[in-house]
């Protein structure tokens, strides 16, 4: 039963691996992986999928690019992709036509996702799709689902900290705060926690992460924690959730810098296209076989973006 | 990524500063002890060259230098182990979860097709060994639609990753998920390898001369049971148990297998379709037309095989929807709103004529149609067959049925007999329906059952009793 608890971790050879043979830098990289998991996070939204649904895309997506190049796909597809195969398993399954409306809406100059001040007039023809448009989608995501799948040797299953940290919280008794601001607290770290580059949701196990979450909800509130190592019950040392607390705390912070370091990521959906073009500013080349010719979808959204 | 070798969180300038001032009392005393160790080295040399310790030390203990030293001049205290860190020394033993990690699939090269063992609706089977050490599996490769809007069927995504999650003596393991080599096309080829067992339940039954002993059907029906227990205890319903899903070792050992149908089901209990479980083997309310079903449905299943072991012969064998659920009231009786509470809401039996309600036609007949099967066994087999899925026993009250211990005992698994595989050889033939698919839900409509009991009364009663087939 312990598979319903934990996860399969990330290795650290794999990590090393992933750092050593990165395609990109490495604030590129964390800039890439950031923006595509935020942009899974609001087409769960706007598929009207539950945070427990959307946050095991945000899990496996991580799990697939400690793999893969985030440069070998365009990452809006594999943020679809994702997405896509995790509503499939679930009990609230999406179809490709609503995947591919809420990607096309979202990367089009209509998007609320990027607001320019104030919100865009909605402007349907933005964001049509053509047949042809929606069959290229159809095809490099399922493509994509194939990919994702073989490379995670097929587990698609992803234990969450959500549950488990209103457990903890409900043995803590809530640490004597009202029960919803605490446990609102919580849960908002632990979803701020699956943007985080260090990638948290492949190195901890659920267990450690619900209870970094409540440690740092705790703290905010002023919540009086027990005296003892009380983590420990909750099969946590205390390297780890000091790690673990820290590692949350530090996400925002992150955030901000990364608005200051790369401004026209924020501006519309992030492409491969303009991290190569960032690369070439710097002056570097793009690494690891991303010699794949431009995807003529690609063109067509640029198309659209810069109308 | 990089975890941080020290503790960032706790350090604030105190701490840094206990930290070094800690570190150099550490450094202090191994620099203490370093030369306390070279001036006991030198003693010590300076003794072996004098030469007059020798027998002594040997009689103490010979085998090292400690020894030598404490003959020579014991040290007060000699630490083995490090010293424990600064603050927290505590002893508690926390639980750890190592699941491993994933690794991309691995090609079907890897294993050598042996031969075709069958290839039924929901995919094909081969015997094959791997190459690389020489054993033997069986590969069921994941029949993929060409061309599906919707990419890999769900269903067998989930049968993969029910057989991850199982482990159990009595459910086939799945050992590793292999691909074909057109990695990014969408309909590249999957194979499950698993467990190679050498016959199915079916097969036997159809081939065996004489049926299996009442302690064959008992051990068999057990580990089926264990194996049933298992799958609910973890929230997977099976959905689709019949004798050619059940393989048997030669060493009597029984498999469930086949878990194309097979899904998770959680609280709050997801929507689940009523197009499952082969017809002979489906239980009355998902013929209704049941949108909320449990674990009774495989408990319904159960009980068809455990019929099915007694006479080799599938229990209820309808020839579609209608016919089944005759055939079901046939065998057990016609429901009233005494002997299942409800069933009239089902979808499917608002519009059922049935018999005029008689205690006769009402009654179920399976004490009769198994004469030789002993009291306890009646009961058992009569619970499982309930029509009220509540009424059905779970697996693991099964379990403790009195019928398990009554004689003859169980059989052991050891002294069964084998049987001469199939599989090595031939395909395996099959004379059933299949699971249903998608798409093939039947409402029974208006449907008159009134005179399926018509001439009951004029049967025999009693020993030697059989319910006349129409």
């Amino acid at each position: 039963m312990s598979s319903l608890l934990a996860n399969p971790l990330a290795t650290p050879s794999q990590l090393y691996r992933r750092a050593s043979s990165a395609s990109l830098p490495r604030d590129v990289d964390e800039a890439v992986y950031f923006a595509t998991q935020c942009l899974t996070q609001v087409a769960g939204r706007l598929l009207q999928l539950p945070q427990s649904v959307t946050a095991q895309a945000n899990v496996l997506l991580a799990r697939f690019w400690l793999g893969e190049s985030p440069m070998a796909h365009e990452f809006s597809d594999v943020s679809a992709a994702t997405i896509y195969l995790v509503s499939k398993l679930g009990p609230l399954p999406r179809s490709p036509r609503d995947v591919s409306n809420v990607y096309a809406y979202l990367s089009s100059a209509n998007s609320a996702l990027f607001p320019s001040g104030e919100l865009p007039k909605d402007d349907p023809r933005a964001y049509y799709q053509t047949e042809a448009d929606y069959y290229a989608f159809q095809q490099r995501i399922l493509g994509l689902e194939a990919r994702i799948l073989q490379s995670l040797s097929f587990d698609t299953q992803v234990s969450l900290p959500h549950p488990l940290a209103i457990t903890y919280l409900q043995t803590l008794d809530f640490l004597s705060q009202p029960r919803t601001t605490v446990s609102l607290r919580t849960i908002q770290y632990l979803n701020t926690a699956l943007l985080s580059p260090q990638m948290l949701y492949i190195t901890h196990q659920p267990n450690a992460l619900a209870t970094a979450a409540i440690y740092n909800a705790a703290r905010d509130l002023g919540a009086k924690m027990p005296e003892h190592e009380w983590w420990e019950v909750f099969d946590v040392d205390r390297e780890e959730l000091g790690f673990l607390v820290v590692a949350m705390r530090s996400v925002e912070g992150w955030m901000q810098k990364l608005k200051e370091d790369f401004p026209s990521f924020g501006n519309n959906m992030l492409k491969r296209s303009m991290v190569e073009d960032e690369l070439n500013r710097r002056g570097l080349q793009v690494g690891n076989g991303d010699n794949t010719p431009r995807d003529e979808e690609d063109e067509v959204m640029r198309m659209m973006d810069s109308r | 990524m990089s975890t941080k070798p020290k503790s960032r969180w706790a350090s604030s300038a105190e701490d840094a500063e206990y930290e070094a001032r800690q570190k150099k009392e550490k450094e202090e005393k191994r620099r203490k002890k370093a030369l306390k160790l070279q001036e006991e080295e030198e003693k010590k040399k300076a003794l072996l060259a004098a030469a007059t310790t020798i027998s002594q030390s040997a009689e103490a203990n010979d085998d090292n230098d400690d020894a030598a030293s404490s003959s020579s001049r014991p040290s007060k205290r000699r630490k083995l182990t490090p010293e424990p860190a600064a603050s927290n020394n505590s002893s508690a033993t926390l639980l750890r979860f190592d699941i491993g990690t994933w690794k991309p699939s691995r090609s079907v090269d890897n294993y050598d097709k042996l031969n075709d063992i069958e290839e039924g609706t929901y995919g094909w089977v081969a015997r094959a060994t791997e190459l690389a050490t020489g054993r033997v599996v069986a590969l069921k490769r994941l029949k993929l639609e060409a061309g599906d809007p919707n990419g890999l069927p769900v269903t067998g995504l989930r049968e993969i990753q029910i057989l991850k999650n199982c482990r159990h003596r009595n459910v086939v393991a799945m050992e590793e998920v292999v691909v074909g080599n057109d990695v990014s096309k969408p309909d590249n080829s999957i194979f499950l390898v698993l467990e190679f067992v050498e016959h199915d339940l079916k097969s036997i039954l159809q081939d065996m001369p004489e049926p299996f002993l009442s302690s064959e059907v008992k051990r068999l029906l057990l580990q089926l049971t264990s194996g049933v227990a298992y799958l609910h205890q973890n929230y997977i319903l099976h959905r689709d148990l019949k004798t050619s899903n059940l393989l048997l070792s030669n060493r009597g050992l029984l498999k469930i297998a086949d878990f194309g149908m097979a899904r998770y089901v959680g609280d709050p209990r997801p929507k689940l379709t009523q197009l499952v479980v082969t017809l002979w083997y489906r239980a009355p309310e998902l013929l209704l037309g049941t949108r909320t079903y449990d674990a009774a449905v495989d408990m319904w299943s159960v009980g068809c095989i455990m019929g099915e072991l007694i006479t080799r012969e599938p229990l209820l064998q309808g020839s579609n929807e209608v016919d089944q659920i005759s055939k079901v009231f046939e065998l057990c009786g016609v429901p009233t709103e005494d002997s299942w509470p409800g069933f009239r809401r089902l979808p499917n039996a608002r519009s059922l004529r049935l018999p005029k309600q008689s205690p006769l036609a009402s009654g179920s007949v399976i004490r009769a149609r198994f004469p030789n099967l002993t009291a306890a066994g009646a009961s058992l087999l009569n619970s499982l067959l309930a029509l009220d899925p509540e009424k059905r026993p779970s697996a693991k009250e099964m379990l403790e049925h009195e019928y398990f211990r009554q004689d003859p005992k169980p059989k052991p698994e050891s002294l069964f007999p084998t049987f001469p595989s199939k599989a090595g050889q031939e395909r395996r033939r099959r004379h059933e329906p299949d699971a249903p698919v998608r798409g093939q839900a039947v409402a029974l409509g208006d449907v008159d059952f009134s005179g399926i009991f018509q001439g009951r009364d004029k049967e025999e009663r009693g020993a030697g009793f059989s319910l006349r087939m129409v």
